[in-house]
């Protein structure tokens, strides 16, 4: 069994939670607030040994992988987790947990940015998000049912860095006469070759395998202006995850954005021709540090046709995503009689022109 | 008694001959603009005049490179009044140096000669490279239009070339090819699937990052390094394409 944290309140005992109004903590049962530096230390306890001897069977070795169990403070239920939880609700009592092991000494989080959109505004959100769509199955929007919304705060490797780079290109200008007889086309190539330094403040590189990556980067960007030290207190009432992605294995993805990013700053600078195209950028990078952040994201899980479709909400600036599905039986009209129209339109057009 | 006959109908015929003649008109091609031989002026004459006889209908063409003063209209009338006395007849006027034509019918030659008959003589006319085969190939098409219309054939349009002295501008429209209706239509079919599959691809809103430019440090890009050099030049040459002369 591990250590578990929960924020209790000191006026009634209740669990309390982080309220992205206040941006305190607040107690649900006696409405006390708190600062969040003034919060009390909370329940810590090393959970005591159960003597209790089970004549089934037991865990091999090796199935307890990737699994973590905890007691509840509050009932003393018995919480299992995956390996990289750090905060949940206790499914008994419903009370808000911590694992306080999942973020202490070196697992500690540098930052973290606290919720500042609730749970109504993220389902405000998906409403507007599907009703604005065009080419929306009738039956998902009347059948798609909101199964599980959820605050998790996901663990972000932030990397900062001077990019020093190299790029070349390969460009034309085109030059276009004719005489009476004959049209000239007269194309040059060019060598174009750039290098220059580009700094770049906290890339955000998603940690955790559990969320996918393309969701994280969609919900982008936060403003990490916002963030403060982390402190167990604010994930009171989210659920968190602590990395299981290592800064080292997060480097390669935050390298090839930097390194599309510094391709496209310096072909911006090349000038003056009809066409560019990259042909080899290299960088270095120096004076690159990492920090560890947990950011915070709403996602919102709903069904339709036994089809799972995972929405996210950037909790902090309210950045909606998520993919419709589409009706293509829809679409498919649509073209047509849009293409019939626009096809009548410009031959009514050749005739007007040849009439006047 | 057979033979004063025979003397009395060879001289009513030359005389006839003679009156066809007289009445025919020297001038049924006007080359104002310099375009035909002499030798291929008397040919295109003699034809004429042969329809004149035959038909008894004036068809007169005329090349210029321009109207001066007067309007299309009033230069094909006036054109028309100044070389033949003929009341039934047509003149086309090809303006070579406005790229226009226009024509202008007097008596019963419009009820042969009608709109659809003057079109096709028109496009005859064109797309034939030289002026001499044109006109050559209008007089035929006149010809036949007459033959067909004198021995009750066949009618081109219902209604005549205008009434009696009416004049009509001729670069008249004839109007959009049937052609383009399909074109049009693929045209407005591809321009449509893209237009309803951009609105339809945003509903895919999850997707990776492509480059980090929102976090790039602002001010912090330094360009150290710049060179844009030279390599080759490549020159294509393609023959424009051939246009007739008179087009």
């Amino acid at each position: 069994m591990s250590t578990i944290l929960e924020q209790k309140c000191p006026n009634c005992g209740g669990a309390v939670e982080f309220n992205t109004g206040a941006q305190r903590l607040k107690c649900p049962y006696c409405d006390a607030e708190f600062d969040i530096a003034a919060a009390p230390e909370g329940n810590s306890n090393e959970v005591e040994q159960i003597n209790w001897n089970s004549q089934g069977a037991q865990w091999g070795a090796g199935e307890t992988e990737g699994m973590s169990v905890y007691a509840c403070n509050s009932c003393g239920g018995e919480i299992v987790a995956d390996a990289t939880t750090g905060a949940t609700s206790c499914p008994y009592c419903g009370n808000q947990v911590v694992m306080k092991g999942q973020f202490s000494g070196a697992l500690k989080p540098d930052l973290v940015i606290p919720f500042k959109l609730d749970k109504k505004a993220a389902k405000e959100a998906l409403k507007k998000h599907i009703s604005g769509k065009k080419f929306v199955p009738k039956s998902f929007l009347a059948d798609n049912r909101l199964e599980e919304i959820k605050g998790v705060y996901v663990p972000h490797w932030l990397f900062t860095c001077d990019a020093i780079g190299n790029a070349n290109y390969k460009a034309t200008k085109v030059k276009k006469w004719s005489d009476d007889n004959y049209e000239y086309t007269e194309t040059s190539y060019f060598d174009v070759y750039r290098s220059g330094n580009i700094g770049f403040d906290n890339i955000p590189v998603d940690g955790s395998t559990k969320m996918s990556d393309d969701l994280m980067e969609s919900v982008e960007p936060f403003d990490l202006s916002q963030a403060v030290d982390f402190n167990t207190a604010y994930l009171a009432g989210y659920l968190a995850d602590k990395y299981d992605v290592t800064a080292e294995e997060s480097m390669p993805r935050a390298n090839e954005r930097i390194r599309q990013s510094i391709d496209d700053a310096f072909k911006d600078t090349v000038k003056g021709y009809d066409d560019v195209e990259s042909q080899n950028v290299s960088m270095n990078v120096a004076n690159g540090i990492y920090k560890y952040a947990l950011y915070p994201v709403w996602l919102l899980n709903t069904s339709w046709n036994n089809e799972k479709f995972t929405f996210a909400m950037n909790g902090q600036t309210g950045k909606f995503v998520g993919n419709i599905p589409t009706d293509k039986k829809a679409v498919t009209k649509a073209s047509l009689l849009l293409g019939a129209g626009i096809g009548a339109v410009i031959y009514g057009l050749m005739w007007l022109i040849e009439l006047l | 008694m057979k033979k004063l006959l025979s003397i009395t109908l060879a001289l009513f015929i030359c005389f006839s001959m003679f009156i066809n003649a007289s009445a025919a008109t020297d001038n049924y091609i006007i080359d104002y603009a310099e375009k035909l031989a002499s030798s291929e002026i008397e040919e295109l004459e003699a034809y004429a005049a042969r329809l004149e006889n035959k038909y008894g209908v004036c068809v007169m063409f005329c090349i210029t490179d321009g109207t001066g003063d007067v309007s299309a209209d009033e230069f094909s009338q006036a054109t028309y009044s100044e070389y033949t006395d003929n009341e039934n007849g047509i003149i086309i006027v090809h303006d070579d140096g406005n790229k226009t034509y226009s024509v202008f019918s007097s008596g019963n030659a419009g009820e042969v000669l009608t709109d659809a008959a003057v079109d096709s003589m028109r496009d005859a006319y064109d797309m034939n490279e030289s002026y001499y085969g044109g006109i050559y190939a209008c007089y035929e098409l006149a010809e036949e239009y007459l033959e067909n219309g004198y021995s009750g054939g066949y009618v081109y349009d219902e209604e005549p070339v205008k009434g009696e002295n009416s004049t009509e501008e001729g670069n008249e429209k004839d109007g959009v090819s049937i052609i383009w209706l399909p074109i049009s239509l693929i045209i407005g079919l591809v321009v449509g699937f893209l237009i309803v599959n951009g609105i339809a691809s945003k509903n895919k809103s999850v997707k990776m990052q492509k480059n980090a430019t929102v976090y790039t440090r602002p001010g912090s890009m330094v360009i150290t390094g710049s060179a844009d050099n030279f390599l080759y030049k490549n020159l294509d040459r393609t023959e424009k394409p051939k246009q007739t002369e008179k087009n």
